[in-house]
């Protein structure tokens, strides 16, 4: 987004500042024990601390960086978009076509930059845990071409993710339909989700076909 | 052994740099599933190779081996 060309107020904060930091100092790291690693090669040995440090400490420094920024990075929505069977998603919220999804994209209602995350992660630490567990299926899933479109959910929507927000909204709680107690507690115990019964599936059925290209 | 151990490195740490550069799905697979096990391999052929050294012999840890 180039500020020049939309106005300065409309660049969101996040935009452009990334996390610099994150992505040289594993970077910095590997470079080192490259370099160690290259010296090793031409030498064919090195003194025991020099080669415990090329060899272990260093690339172990910079995977353990390289893997917090990978948990962070994973949380945005080009993240998701990337993967071929998500990039049609990504488009369709981008898009605005009417989705209970693009509406909330659309509207600010969720924050843009981590849009998927903000929804399919519950609330919490375990929420994140969890939502980083089940990227990790992802990957396996795309690495080995064990998916089938349309691509549903594994298992049920996490509704505390809408109350999260909707919860103590006053118009949430006019609505007639949300205010018998059955219905509240059928919804609170997971026999019943937002979507599907009352409102609307989050996103359009071909969206969830997969599609021929990334979203980014 | 040093050789096949800093081969290993230099590979996984070619898968780390681009996910580091620009984040995305291929990166991170790539990162994930490629550089975390050519790391764990580097690490365990250098273990060896200290091992057969002697590195972790009780006579090299008590400092009598000044052969080695």
């Amino acid at each position: 987004m180039d500020a020049s060309e939309i106005g300065p107020l409309f660049v969101p904060p996040w935009a452009g500042h990334g996390l610099g930091w994150m992505s040289w100092l594993p970077i910095g790291l590997a470079a080192l024990a490259i370099g160690i690693a290259l010296v090793a090669i031409v030498r064919g040995r090195l003194a025991p601390p020099i080669a415990t440090l090329g060899l272990v400490v260093l690339p172990l420094g910079a995977y353990a960086l390289g893997s917090m920024l990978m948990l962070e990075e994973s949380k945005g929505t080009e993240f998701c978009g990337s993967c071929h069977v998500m990039g049609p998603l990504v488009r369709s919220l981008k898009a605005n076509d009417g989705s209970l999804a693009s509406i909330h994209y659309a509207k600010g209602a969720v924050p843009t930059q981590e849009a998927c995350y903000v929804c399919h992660s519950g609330y919490g630490i375990w929420g994140t845990f969890d939502a980083k567990m089940a990227g990790v299926g992802h990957m396996i899933r795309t690495v080995t071409g064990r998916y089938e479109t349309p691509i549903r959910l594994a298992g049920t929507f996490d509704i505390q993710s809408c109350l999260g927000c909707h919860a103590a909204a006053e118009s949430f709680r006019k609505v007639e339909e949300h205010q018998p107690l059955d219905v509240q507690q059928a919804l609170l115990s997971g026999e019943m989700g937002c979507t599907g019964d009352c409102h609307d599936v989050a996103h359009p059925e071909e969206a969830l076909m997969g599609g021929d290209g990334a979203g980014r | 052994m040093t050789r096949l151990s800093a081969l290993l490195v230099i590979a996984a740490m070619a898968a780390l740099i681009p996910m580091a550069l620009d984040t995305n799905g291929q990166t991170a697979i790539g990162f994930a599933f490629v550089g975390f096990p050519l790391v764990g391999l580097a690490i365990l052929v250098y273990g060896y190779q200290r091992w057969r050294e002697g590195a972790f012999s009780e006579r090299s840890r008590s400092g009598d081996d000044r052969t080695a």
